[in-house]
């Protein structure tokens, strides 16, 4: 059990390493047929051995095996023991099967769409990175574990956005997501951190003895988890990333925005339920920003014109439907609704450049003005207005960051000012080759 | 709609005029038409006005030096033809030495080929203080040139930065780029007046005109972007006020310190920054017909919303940056060119005397005027000037290979089969059918091929059996007078109509579920209820695409049941209906015209065979919105089917034959046409009215589908030679798998390589050029000037072909030379918007043109044509055409005439025509095309083929050792 476990969450990362490697120690383009077949090989095993942990689970050969699986300690310090734990449920196991048959599926996708491509060593090695953070997140019995995979998920989520990385767009896409992400890990470190104070433990199994804690305690942390699970989300106020993750090619859109990654946040708080449980006035917040982002979603995704946006939107959403979902405690009816949400849209991100065919064979169809449009045109203009500029929530959120810019700019100045002055910073080569051949 | 001469005297007037010509003119990406990307330069000669085109818009006019310096290491360019560019771009003057033996034609060579001529200092100095430069290899000489090029003049350029907006200094200020805020905002609120159906909200008041719209939502209380603080007032005061977008423009202009001489320059290049948007607004504007939403459409609303914008985004970046916001006192603030080092100016120093074979001393004594005469020829010698003459020299190359192939193959006797032939096939001219072609004449030599325009001289309106309405399948250029309607036919009308139903429910519920998905709760309703189902869907069409997109289709097709349909290709009367509609079908006397005018095209006057079979094209590709871009440019970005259809249909009516029988052309009573499709991204062919096939037509038609079916075989294999994921051996039935599974992935951003290899047209008789392996390149139109007496085939053929011709070849040329703006770059980011057009990722301005992977292994050079007509005879014709005229003397095309008796050539060459002496050729012979053109994936020479000649034409003489393959140039 073990071992297909270890096989399962290591091999796609192994297999990136490894192509990652090949590409550093070659001169030339590593040829594309060694990528696949090393993102194939290392997916596919990935998804048999997570078919087996299901089967095990089930208790298909012998007695079910199920809770927590224990790989000793990865960090000691003195006394101080993190231990590596995997844990097995309906859910993690649920996921891990789900997610790992997805990456196997878009990896076959990419192997005809990245053809010829130059990022395509890069991309599978990054798709790699992915499916061991989100086996990682699925599987993790302790919060450290989790944290691990979900920050292999934002810098592969980051990195693909910025996959053409050739032109300002990308990259300033990238830039926000990753930036967004800095912020609510915070808060995903912060809740460990302090799981860990008062529960002396990060594993999910101790969760349950949430309930003995003070209700201050135990909202502050689940609110924490909240905020942690906004960002990866894309949730009110930190949705403007998600339209702008479309940067990236089509199939990491489909399988990150449209079906794996999207729900993370949600897996997240699925996980830490216990503790989400006992604090009403975390699950109010979750159900408020849950809902307000579903609306805001809505009216975004019905006056959007491009297809990815359009879709991004409509994903998101649904994302704050199955939050609030959540935090009303509907989890088990959540659960149904992520995978079959993540299903539907999976095929629609992957076809969004089929737009043009369909509307062929489907025919236009044509604007009529709404009820609201008829009976409160003003109003109708102004919801529309914002709804195309998405509320100008990225501006918003650029003039809250803006000090903290500011600060900083200020800073490199003062840095490169002293760096000139002590002259440390000119450029070595250029200036011997000429001061060295010069009469 | 090009500004040829006749401006407007107001300067922003003319700024808009002059606009309207260069950016894009490409309507909804629904429907592509290939144009030439620089039309309205088309009035200058060729090198003028794309180096014009492409300064405007910030583009690269040729291939960069890096790639042709490929081209001629790899062979592509021949050295020799490189030395003859040269010296004929300098006449008598290349040959004055400048320095040391060294001749002006060798110092621009050693400029071309070597990359001497650099402005990375810090990378020159790396290099050689890493001792990997070529410098190295001489070291006292090295030292020499540093130290004279140190004190010595220094080599001047021009400034060639465009300073022409307040963004541009800002720019090079590294102060912030106000056109990042204006964009986004542009790009949004265009998108969303423009849209054909994507959102399911339009922006309100739309029908109002695009000023008026926007003025509107800030009326009612809009945001303004962050980047654009009091915007939001200034179009509060519009609607208002009601302010034309003409006062608009007159009033931001001075506001920004933009007078006088200034305004319009400044304001064209405004134009010009968003070019994908405003070139959709200008289209839409002319075309109403394209404008399916329906708002009006006007560039000027266009250009007077961005001012509004634009203004306040200068002030604030202006204001941010410390600088003035007038135009006037912010243009003097570029920062200066930084000098030129030292060491760059040594690096050219060194190669002109490593040219010259000059000693270290001879550097020392070097004199300040030699050098300053040295410095001027650099400071000419600019990267597009170099690079200009690479491509003459490329194209050089490419047409005497050609040249020369084609004149080998005339001195072969013509392998005309005697007596009648056993099929005759009809294709469009494209050069995708090439192959085929070629496929079905290696079967046997009794049958003939030929090659007219792909809507075979009957242009419609036609609205197929599921289509909303009537379109123009046609060349755009035509309009067509006739409407043609598939029908179910009489017996199937009452099953078509519960089938219709069946269909129109069926699709009725995949609209909606579409649109229901994008919605709060019909998407909570779709999750639940189709997700699991959209998923299993999703696996089957990755893991089986072909297997899966037959099931689905057949699924459908065992639902809702097509009916056999026909054509209402016929009408009773002359007479119109009067009622201002277009008449439903050809009369006789139309029918008859069309069709004599069809076969005398391509000269099928007689001995025609028991069956003909004539083949529009077409492609169907999946998750591709340039889809249209590989139809048929013929019949304006549509499939020819439906033409070829039409075609035979009237062709084989027993009224027309007589009618035809009376005019001259005898078509024999056991002759039947056929008429189908051919996909080019599948292979696949479709043929049409088989039910009305008669008895004694029956056996020749086996036999023509069998050819076909063995020729599509061959077909694909020959395309796959071009896809790297299938190996260059697998057999014709794996290749035609291959090829079909690549038209039904949703993965496949190549599912055909559309135009990509085209880069010749031969207007002649096919006798001439059957046997001969053209690597799927040229453009074949049928033409026998025998029985043109006086020209008026040719110059219909011309005035059709040439310009449909010289489009394709040009948008490919441009959108190869700088994918980025003439082309839309890569397609894997690409996001459809508005239904319109496409976009990069989740917001970019449209990208117009064509995308990398249609392009990637094109050739770009101008068209050589080739017609088989005296000299006389096309200046005739270019007398009476203007726009044959235009591309023949401002050489946007080679053209070559071939003498119809004779065969000497002269090629039109500085408004003359220039003989040219083939060199004696001796052609690779081998038996079958596969024999070729299966041993390399590259571009190809000319071979010839054996079993599509009679065997005496092809002696054993003529086998030879197979010649070079020419390399890929990129």
């Amino acid at each position: 059990m073990h071992v297909a476990l270890a096989v399962a969450v290591m091999t796609p990362l192994v297999g990136a390493l490894l192509t990652g490697l090949i590409a550093l120690f070659r001169k030339t383009r590593v040829p594309e047929p060694l990528v696949v077949r090393i993102a194939g090989v290392s997916t596919v095993m990935s998804l048999i051995a997570s078919l087996v942990v299901l089967l095990r689970f089930l208790g298909v050969f012998g007695a079910p095996v199920r809770g927590e699986i224990e790989y000793g300690a990865w960090l000691k310090i003195g006394d101080f023991l993190l231990p590596a734990v995997f844990l097995l449920d309906g859910v993690s196991v649920s996921i891990s099967v789900f997610a790992a048959s997805l990456t196997v599926l878009i990896v076959l996708f990419s192997r005809t769409y990245i053809h010829k491509e130059p990022g395509f060593t890069r991309f599978f090695a990054l798709l790699g990175i992915f499916a061991t953070g989100i086996q990682l997140v699925a599987l993790a019995g302790t919060m450290e574990i989790l944290l691990a995979g979900w920050e292999l998920l934002g810098i592969s989520s980051a990195l693909l956005i910025g996959f053409f990385h050739e032109r300002p767009e990308p990259v300033r896409s990238s830039i926000r997501a990753f930036a967004t992400y800095r912020l609510s890990d915070a808060g995903l470190l912060i809740a460990i951190v302090y799981t860990f104070e008062v529960l002396e433990t990060a594993r999910f199994s101790a969760l349950a003895a949430a309930a003995s804690l003070a209700p201050t305690t135990t909202t502050a942390i689940a609110l924490l988890f909240i905020l942690s699970a906004m960002g990866k989300s894309a949730q009110l106020p930190f949705s403007g990333w998600l339209p702008r993750a479309m940067e990236g090619p089509t199939p990491s859109s489909a399988l990150f925005y449209g079906a794996v990654s999207i729900h993370a946040g949600l897996f997240l708080l699925l996980r830490v339920y216990p503790i989400l449980e006992v604090s009403m006035v975390a699950r109010t917040v979750g159900v408020v920003i849950g809902l307000s982002t579903a609306v805001y979603a809505a009216l975004v995704a019905r006056v959007h014109t491009d297809a990815k946006g359009t879709l991004a939107h409509a994903t998101l959403a649904q994302v704050g439907l199955i939050l609030a979902e959540i935090c009303m405690g509907w989890t088990t009816f959540a659960l149904v609704h992520m995978i079959t949400h993540a299903f539907l849209r999976l095929g629609q991100h992957l076809k969004a450049p089929n737009t043009i065919h369909d509307i062929h064979r489907l025919g236009h169809s044509h604007h009529h003005p709404s009820w609201l449009e008829r009976r409160a045109p003003g109003f109708a203009a102004w919801l529309y207005s914002g709804a195309i500029s998405r509320f100008r929530l990225d501006d918003r959120v650029d003039a809250a960051v803006a000090p903290f810019l500011a600060l900083a700019r200020l800073l490199d100045r003062i840095d490169q000012g002293w760096r000139n002055a002590t002259s440390l910073d000119r450029d070595p080569i250029e200036a011997s080759a000429i001061k060295r051949l010069a009469p | 709609m090009a500004p040829h001469g006749g401006l407007p005297v107001d300067p922003i007037d003319r700024a808009i005029a002059r606009a309207r010509g260069l950016i894009p003119d490409q309507g909804p990406i629904g429907v592509f038409i290939h144009h030439n990307t620089l039309h309205t330069y088309q009035h200058l000669p060729f090198h003028e006005g794309v180096q014009k085109g492409a300064e405007e818009l910030g583009a690269k006019p040729y291939l960069y030096l890096s790639q042709f310096r490929a081209a001629l290491a790899a062979g592509r360019i021949l050295d020799s033809d490189l030395r003859l560019e040269i010296s004929r771009a300098f006449g008598d003057s290349a040959n004055e030495v400048l320095w040391h033996g060294l001749t002006r034609a060798d110092l621009w060579h050693a400029l071309m080929v070597s990359d001497s001529f650099t402005d990375d200092a810090p990378g020159l100095a790396y290099s050689i203080a890493a001792a990997e430069a070529e410098e190295c290899k001489n070291l006292p000489l090295w030292k020499a040139c540093l130290a004279r090029a140190t004190t010595g003049p220094a080599l001047v350029l021009d400034d060639t930065r465009r300073i022409l907006r307040h963004r541009d200094v800002l720019v090079a200020l590294n102060a912030m780029d106000p056109d990042v805020g204006v964009h986004a905002e542009m790009i949004r609120i265009s998108a969303g007046y423009t849209d054909q159906g994507q959102a399911l909200a339009v922006i309100p008041g739309r029908d109002k005109g695009f000023l008026t719209a926007v003025a509107q939502l800030y009326a009612n209380g809009a945001a303004p972007p962050r980047e654009c603080p009091g915007a939001d007032a200034d179009f509060k005061h519009v609607a208002k006020a009601g302010t034309s977008a003409e006062d608009i423009i007159r009033a931001t202009l001075p506001a920004l310190g933009v007078t006088g001489d200034a305004v319009e320059p400044w304001l064209y290049a405004t134009i010009l920054a968003l070019p994908g948007w405003a070139g959709m607004f200008s289209r839409l504007e002319r075309f109403p017909g394209e404008n399916v939403g329906g708002p009006p459409m006007s560039l000027v609303d266009f250009i007077a919303v961005r001012l509004l914008f634009e203004r306040r985004a200068i002030e604030r970046a202006c204001k941010a940056a410390g600088v003035p916001s007038a135009w006037d006192q912010l243009r003097n603030r570029v920062p200066p060119v930084p000098a030129r080092a030292p060491v760059l100016d040594a690096a050219l120093l060194w190669r002109f005397a490593h040219e010259a074979k000059a000693a270290p001393e001879d550097v020392a004594a070097l004199d300040q005027k030699t050098l300053a005469v040295l410095w001027r020829e650099c400071a000419a010698a600019t990267d597009v000037a170099r690079r200009k003459i690479f491509q003459e020299a490329y194209e050089r190359t490419y047409r005497e290979i050609i040249l020369d192939a084609v004149a080998a193959r005339r001195q072969l006797p013509d392998g005309r089969q005697h007596g009648r032939p056993r099929a005759q096939f009809i294709f469009c001219i494209d050069e995708r059918e090439e192959s085929l072609r070629r496929a079905l004449e290696e079967q046997h030599q009794a049958y003939e091929t030929f090659g007219t325009a792909g809507f075979f001289g009957v242009a419609i309106d036609y609205q197929g059996l599921y289509d909303r309405g009537a379109v123009p399948y046609c060349p755009v250029v035509v309009t067509p007078a006739h409407e043609v309607h598939e029908r179910p036919i009489d017996s199937a009308v009452e099953r078509d109509r519960s089938s219709k139903a069946r269909r129109d429910f069926g699709l009725g519920l995949e609209g909606w579920a579409r649109r229901a998905s994008q919605t709060l709760s019909g998407g909570f309703g779709t999750s639940l209820l189709l997700g699991p189902f959209a998923g299993l869907k999703t696996i089957a069409r990755i893991l089986a695409p072909r297997v899966s997109l037959l099931i689905g289709t057949q699924m459908a097709a065992s639902l809702a049941p097509p009916p056999t349909t026909r054509l209402s290709a016929i009408r009773t009367t002359d007479e119109d209906a009067g009622d201002g509609r277009k008449p439903v079908g050809f009369s006789l006397k139309e029918s008859t015209d069309r069709v004599f005018n069809a076969l005398h095209n391509i000269g099928l006057v007689k001995n025609f065979a028991p069956i003909i079979v004539v083949l529009g094209h077409g492609s169907t590709s999946l998750n591709n919105p340039h889809e249209s871009a590989h139809d048929c440019g013929a019949c304006g970005g549509r499939r020819g089917g439906a033409n070829a259809r039409l075609f035979a249909d009237l062709v084989n009516r027993a009224d027309v034959r007589d009618a035809l029988r009376q005019r001259g052309v005898e078509i024999p009573a056991d002759t039947w046409f056929v008429g189908g499709l051919h996909d080019t991204a599948d292979d696949g062919v479709r043929l049409s009215d088989l039910h009305t096939i008669p008895d004694f037509a029956r056996a020749a038609f086996e036999e023509a589908v069998a050819a076909l079916e063995t020729a599509r075989r061959h077909d694909a294999r020959e395309r796959c030679r071009r896809y790297e994921n299938i190996s260059l051996d697998d057999t014709p039935e794996n290749a035609l798998l291959h090829v079909e599974g690549r038209a039904s992935h949703l993965a496949q951003p190549r599912p055909e390589y559309g135009h990509c290899t085209n880069s010749i047209a031969i207007v002649g008789r096919r006798q001439f050029t059957r046997g001969l392996h053209l690597d799927r390149r040229p453009f074949l139109i049928s033409y026998d000037p025998t029985i043109d007496p006086n020209d008026a085939i040719l110059e219909r053929t011309l005035a059709a072909v040439g310009p449909v011709g010289a489009g394709i070849s040009l948008e490919y040329y441009f959108s190869s030379v700088d994918n980025e703006v003439f082309g839309c770059g890569t397609k894997l980011p690409h996001n459809v918007t508005g239904l319109v057009g496409i976009m990069n990722g989740h917001m970019s301005d449209l990208r117009t043109g064509l995308p990398l992977q249609m392009v990637e292994l094109h050739e770009p050079m101008r068209l050589l044509l080739m017609v088989d007509a005296t000299p006389e005879a096309l200046l005739g014709v270019a007398g009476r055409q203007a726009e044959v005229a235009e591309l023949v003397t401002k050489e946007w095309v080679q053209l070559v005439s071939v003498h119809p008796e004779t065969g000497e050539m002269l090629v039109f060459d500085r408004g003359q025509f220039v003989p040219y002496k083939p060199r004696p050729t001796l052609l690779p012979v081998v038996e079958k095309s596969p024999d070729w053109h299966l041993r390399s994936r590259a571009h190809l020479t000319p071979a010839l083929v054996r079993s599509a000649l009679p065997p005496e034409v092809v002696g054993p003489g003529h086998s030879g050792e197979p010649a070079k393959l020419t390399a890929n140039a990129a």
